[in-house]
């Protein structure tokens, strides 16, 4: 299933809270929208129910996007580097070795808080590393990022 | 943190010497004088306006302020005293409050008046030392000290301005204790600058009788690589103070740019060869275009306002290129590659080894003929003005070239590194011995794909790509930051995938498209494992030796 296999660790795949987190920023956006044409629709000409019906259907599609894309979100911690990947069409792999990263971040919005999820940002010293794993359970970050900065500091190599 | 040694070695003779200092320093008095000229530059510009003849369509409302302006000589005189007074004015309140000194682990800068400022570079965070003289500070011997650490936006330090002595002087200080204190760092012992400076006063000293306590314990001292142990004692760091500054270390001259190559470089380019036609694209456009010659000329006349900035873009353009390659040299110490060029401003940077990220090498078309290629790197640290610190070799031959890559990275991992390397410039498919791109990729790639290719020796990753502008990047394993596979759904469709290395800030970013997928997967396994070996043995003692500074390989 994955493109991607590396050899001894196995994928943790982020939590499935991120798809309803996800989902709901993605209806404020449409839906507010969507119902103002359904709204202007049902007062004036019919031809703005396309504009809602156009919203509809992004919107289902984005929902099917978000699904995808949060299922094959996941990383791995190996020995020496974490490995993340992310993405269905465009996909990515991203390998950072503990002995690079400058600093671990661990950041959490209100709505990914009532879901009991935090996102975990990965920096290095090079503005490329996109290394960020969105959706892990609050606990599983706290301690994913006391994991990484630990092993970072044990490995830490000059620049 | 040990304390300054009262037992260390009493100054033999007397000598005006410069140290860092410990204690919280202003910068030299003169230094509000030097800045704030920029004015003078603003009052030119609106006599430019002023003195500017209607007919060249200058901005009307711009035309009447420059005008009134100008309805009083005495007033513009007034007003530009006062101006420069003010700038003074300020740059001495500037003055007043911008102060440094050397801590225990770090270079400190603290300035500002509304905005305080406290800025610390630690020692064994130092990226790049840089001497920088602009005209001014030139004319007048002065000079600014730039420190360039890992980390984040403005996180260096700019000295503004010191004597120019008194600022190599301090660069080469800095760049000794670096050294050090990373030696102190790696042998476990006391890092702090004290206890190197002590430390190095013994090493440097070992005939004179001097009870310093200490150095017993570590048997493994007479042994230890110091930096400093090729030069003679005298001259180095950490003798007794008074008695020595700390002289640079002595230098050998790599390669340099001649004028002449390097003005030739510049006619071979783009921005000048269309120059050079323009006058035949305008005339092509009157002969196809039924347009009066007479109408160009008013249009250009009216528009001179626009067509003069753009013009001014184009000299700006030559104008870096030649005061950036400008006396152009390299060479190499025992305190890192330094580099030395520039016209009006100039620049001797110095870069301690080891600390170069990435290289590239790239060969426009025009310079194919001659076989020049111009070779830039990436450094941690610098961040604004990365056109001017990044060039590693403006324009030179393919020697000279493989020098610059010798230089950063003498030991490249290959038996026959000149060879590989020459390959690698311009060699296409799997010469060399490069994974060469599948020819799937050339549905999205038809011209390069040929010329692409990877490959990995025991030391670099060696990345080649470019069809008419050549390409190649050259990343030291345990330079790696991280890496990344990225493949969209055409890829996919082609069953390829694109490879990238991570590098620091920099112009820098080593990328190899369309790689087989197999291909792809198997280098970005392979690149983990060889990160990581790598993070495990460099040494700058390492770079030292092989570039036969060290005859040894303590």
């Amino acid at each position: 299933m994955s493109w991607y296999e590396p050899g001894g660790a196995a994928w943790t795949y982020v939590s499935r809270k991120l798809i309803p987190a996800r989902l709901i920023v993605l209806w404020i956006c449409l839906g507010l929208p969507l119902i103002a044409a359904v709204v202007v629709g049902a007062l004036t000409t019919a031809w703005v129910w396309i504009a809602a019906a156009v919203f509809l259907v992004g919107g289902a599609w984005g929902s099917w996007i978000v699904y995808r894309q949060v299922t094959a979100h996941a990383w791995i911690e190996r020995e020496d580097d974490l490995i993340v990947k992310k993405g269905r069409l465009w996909r990515s792999v991203t390998v950072v070795p503990y002995g690079r990263m400058q600093y671990v971040e661990v950041e959490a919005g209100p709505l990914s808080r009532a879901f009991g999820i935090a996102k975990v940002q990965l920096h290095t010293a090079s503005p490329g590393t996109d290394a960020s794993i969105s959706g892990v359970p609050e606990s599983e970050a706290a301690r994913l990022r006391d994991r990484l900065s630990s092993r970072g500091e044990a490995q830490l190599a000059g620049l | 943190m040990t304390q300054p040694d009262p037992a260390r070695p009493q100054p033999a003779r007397p000598a005006p010497v410069y140290r860092a200092p410990r204690e919280w320093t202003r910068l030299h008095p003169v230094s509000p004088l030097l800045g704030g000229w920029a004015v003078f530059g603003v009052v030119g510009s609106i006599a430019l306006y002023n003195v500017a003849p209607d007919w060249v369509g200058a901005d009307e409302e711009l035309v009447q302020a420059a005008h009134w302006l100008w309805r009083s000589l005495l007033w513009v005189i007034l007003g530009a005293v006062l101006i420069v007074g003010l700038a003074i004015g300020i740059g001495y309140l500037q003055w007043r409050v911008d102060e440094y000194r050397l801590s225990d682990e770090a270079i400190e800068q603290r300035k500002g008046i509304l905005f305080k400022q406290h800025k610390q570079a630690r020692l064994d965070r130092v990226q790049a030392v840089d001497v920088v003289q602009p005209l001014l500070a030139r004319i007048f011997g002065f000079a600014v000290l730039k420190v360039e650490v890992a980390g984040g936006e403005n996180s260096g330090i700019a000295l503004e301005y010191l004597r120019l002595g008194d600022a190599e002087a301090m660069r080469n200080e800095l760049l000794a204790l670096a050294a050090g204190v990373k030696r102190a760092k790696a042998e476990g012992r006391d890092a702090s600058v004290n206890a190197v400076l002590s430390d190095d006063a013994v090493a440097k000293f070992p005939a004179q009788p001097t009870p310093v306590g200490g150095e017993g314990e570590n048997p493994a001292y007479a042994s230890a690589a110091s930096l400093r142990d090729v030069t003679d004692g005298l001259r180095s760091l950490g003798g007794p103070a008074g008695l020595t500054e700390t002289a640079a270390a002595p230098e050998r001259e790599v390669y340099k740019v001649p004028i002449g190559r390097l003005l030739q470089s510049i006619v071979l380019s783009w921005p000048f060869l269309w120059i050079c036609t323009l006058p035949l694209w305008v005339g092509l456009a009157v002969w196809i275009f039924p347009i009066e010659f007479n109408e160009i000329v008013a249009v250009a006349g009216a528009s001179l306002f626009t067509v003069v900035p753009a013009a001014l873009g184009l000299l700006g353009y030559f104008w870096s290129q030649l005061s950036g390659g400008f006396g152009f040299t390299a060479a190499i110490s025992e305190d890192g590659i330094r580099l030395r060029h520039g016209l009006t401003e100039t620049r001797r940077q110095t870069v301690p080894p080891g600390r170069v990220q990435a290289v590239q090498f790239q060969q426009s078309l025009l310079w194919r003929k001659k076989d020049w290629w111009r070779v830039t790197i990436n450094v941690a640290g610098y961040q604004d003005d990365q056109a001017a610190v990044s060039t590693l070799l403006p324009v030179g031959t393919r020697q000279d070239a493989l020098t610059a890559l010798w230089l950063v990275l003498p030991d490249l991992g290959d038996p026959d590194p000149a060879g590989t390397v020459s390959l690698a410039l311009s060699g296409t498919g799997d010469e060399g011995g490069f994974t060469p791109v599948t020819r799937r990729a050339r549905l999205f790639d038809p011209w390069q794909w040929r010329h692409r290719g990877v490959r990995a020796t025991d030391r670099a990753l060696m990345i080649r790509r470019g069809w008419l502008v050549r390409d190649m990047f050259v990343v030291p394993h345990e330079r790696t930051q991280s890496l990344g596979l990225t493949q969209g759904p055409l890829q996919r469709w082609r069953g390829v995938a694109t490879f990238t290395v991570h590098s620091t800030n920099g112009p820098v970013s080593p990328v190899a498209q369309h790689l087989d997928m197999a291909d792809a997967v198997a280098l970005l396994d392979a690149q983990a494992l060889r990160a990581a070996e790598g993070r495990r043995r460099q040494t700058p003692e390492q770079w030292m030796t092989a570039v036969g500074i060290r005859e040894d390989g303590a």
